[in-house]
């Protein structure tokens, strides 16, 4: 029932990636400088350097698995607005595959992360219980199975959209539709088991059942954000003009304000039944984050995810602002740092907060990484799905 | 207004073939700067709050001061006894603010159900319900109102309201079997 007629032309529109060529070379030579400092940073500071590590994993890894997620919800349920912001959703899910590769580091340096690998058997009865499945043999394939998953669906994903663009042959969404019915219940379970291995088992005395929740909540959350950051930056750059309206930042709005309350209601819940039950082995996790100057971290987190996210992404204009929902997009990707910040780093100073220069330098490594990978994708095909059977329908969105 | 016969005047109403042309004629209703009219239809047609010109609803803000006042209300009910009145220390938890945690279902609670009764409550008076009967109700077409029609009125307390105008605008829009509503 709109009044649209300007339909975009069916070539689609095109990344000129000679055109940032100057920011791809910056962006190497950042992420070169900083892989060159985290492995002297290894070397010197290698208990240091494997916690920052895995916090900057964590970070970059909840955003790409939300991007999968969105991408592949988008084709469960045969969404209309997502398809055209979809293709730059699959194209962060693809840089599954080199965070993979960054995700070596965390399995090379893990006697210098996990106390339980460390721990002889007999020693700690409670550890010899869980022996069956905290083990390296075991932790190692299921981490090579996690991520086989998760490469092999995202690129596969990816493959069958850009097919698509060639000929529009509804057949391919029946098949990527097919694909997503079977990742949706292997990407929970992935990501639920790589959350309790990489990230719950730094104290394997400690456990929650909520944690998987907990960490999907997040990455959904932040990845939503992180959608409508590459989003502005490529309408700011020129491209997605006529294709991504106000309507489309409606919708990425609301779920941004969606994910905030869904962030805090797992966290609470997931905080509130330990607090009350009060047994030691469950609340020693937050007694060493509410304590010491983590209480400090802990609080702005919950404030800052939550109440300020929630407050101002519960009036409309806000939603309907391209460079403001930007502005709230930027502090939930801080807040999803701060967040990962908190599970990994108390691990190592339980006594209190110490920033050090290698949670800095790994934060740039890889993020400098997969950002230069990215613009290297993002050239490659047309920026949105341009023969998806449903992108009429999206272009027209009114909600 | 009167008719001849004496009835009270609702409005000049009219029937249109498709959603489509009830779309574009709400439109040219809303240019010609009529306030007091309104369309109806079996099903919501997208767009049609900005093809009538209506703008943000107000629904939106008295929900926020509904979830406040829940707010408020378990704040006070819960602390007002626990902390102040009658402090008990409850499974070993402390009874000063620190036991918000224990308190927070209670405000989430109470909080969706006053937004819950003040969004309904709201809704009704804004659509002018509960209401016994409507004038459009007294044209026999009007029925098909919940199967197959699609309706526009031009109410007669529109101060713009001329029965001339207003057929010749619904005419215009490609309306149908126009008519005057009578009011009782």
């Amino acid at each position: 029932m709109s009044e649209r007629t300007d339909i975009p032309k069916p070539e689609g529109e095109y990344f000129e990636s000679e055109r940032f060529g100057g920011l791809s070379i910056l962006l190497a030579l950042v992420a070169f400088v900083a892989i060159v400092l985290s492995v002297v940073g290894a070397v010197i500071d290698t208990t240091q350097f494997a916690h920052s590590w895995l916090f900057a994993f964590a970070v970059f890894f909840t955003l790409c698995a939300g991007c999968f997620f969105w991408a592949i919800v988008h084709f469960a349920v045969d969404a209309e607005w997502t398809v055209v912001v979809r293709r730059q959703l699959e194209n962060i899910a693809v840089l599954m595959l080199p965070l993979a590769i960054l995700f070596i580091p965390v399995l090379v340096l893990r006697h210098h992360l996990y106390e339980w690998m460390n721990t002889p058997v007999g020693a700690d009865p409670v550890l010899d219980s869980k022996r069956q499945y905290l083990n390296w043999n075991f932790f190692l394939i299921r981490a090579i199975c996690f991520f086989l998953f998760w490469i092999v669906a995202s690129q596969l994903l990816r493959r069958l959209s850009i097919l698509q663009d060639k000929d529009g042959n509804p057949a391919f969404t029946l098949k990527l539709r097919k694909l997503a019915f079977v990742s949706l219940p292997l990407f929970a379970f992935c990501l639920t088991f790589g959350a309790c291995d990489w990230l719950m088992s730094l104290n394997y005395k400690w456990f929650s059942t909520m944690w998987g929740v907990y960490i999907f909540a997040g990455a959904a959350g932040s990845s939503m954000s992180l959608l409508v950051l590459v989003i502005t930056a490529l309408r700011k750059a020129g491209y997605l003009k006529d294709v991504v309206t106000l309507e489309h930042y409606h919708i990425m709005g609301k779920w941004m304000l969606a994910f905030s309350v869904f962030w805090a209601y797992i966290g609470f819940s997931q905080y509130m039944l330990i607090w009350y039950a009060n047994i030691p082995e469950e609340t020693q996790y937050f007694i060493a984050r509410n304590t010491e100057s983590w209480w400090y971290l802990s609080l702005l987190l919950v404030l800052g995810r939550f109440f300020i996210a929630f407050g101002i992404l519960l009036m409309r204009f806000v939603k309907k602002n391209p460079g403001e929902l930007a502005g709230i997009a930027i502090w939930i990707i801080c807040m999803q740092i701060l967040d990962m910040y908190i599970i990994v780093l108390p691990a190592l100073h339980g006594t209190g907060v110490h920033v050090s220069v290698w949670d800095f330098t790994s934060l740039i490594a890889i993020g400098a990484t997969l950002a230069f990978i990215y613009l290297r994708i993002v050239g490659r095909s047309s920026m949105f799905p341009v023969r998806d059977p449903r992108l009429i329908e999206s272009l027209k969105l009114v909600n | 207004m009167r008719t001849p016969s004496g009835h009270k005047v609702y409005a000049m109403a009219a029937e249109y073939p498709t959603p489509h042309a009830l779309y574009e004629a709400a439109k040219a209703v809303r240019d010609a700067g009529f306030k007091r009219w309104d369309v109806y239809s079996p099903f919501p047609i997208h767009g049609m709050d900005d093809a009538m010109g209506l703008g943000k609803s107000w629904l939106s803000a008295v929900v926020l001061a509904g979830g406040i006042t829940g707010l408020l209300t378990a704040v006070i009910l819960e602390f007002g006894p626990s902390w102040i009145l009658y402090p008990l220390i409850v499974h070993g938890k402390p009874y000063t603010w620190r036991t918000v945690p224990a308190f927070f279902p209670i405000m989430f609670e109470a909080t969706v159900l006053f937004s819950a009764f003040a969004a309904f409550f709201a809704w009704q008076i804004m659509n002018g319900l509960p209401r016994w009967y409507h004038p459009m109700f007294n044209w026999e077409r009007f029925k098909r109102v919940s199967n197959d029609g699609f309706f526009l009125a031009i109410e007669a307390r529109d101060p713009r309201f001329t029965e001339i105008e207003a057929r010749e605008l619904l005419e215009r829009t490609g309306g149908q079997h126009i008519t005057i509503v009578h009011e009782d």
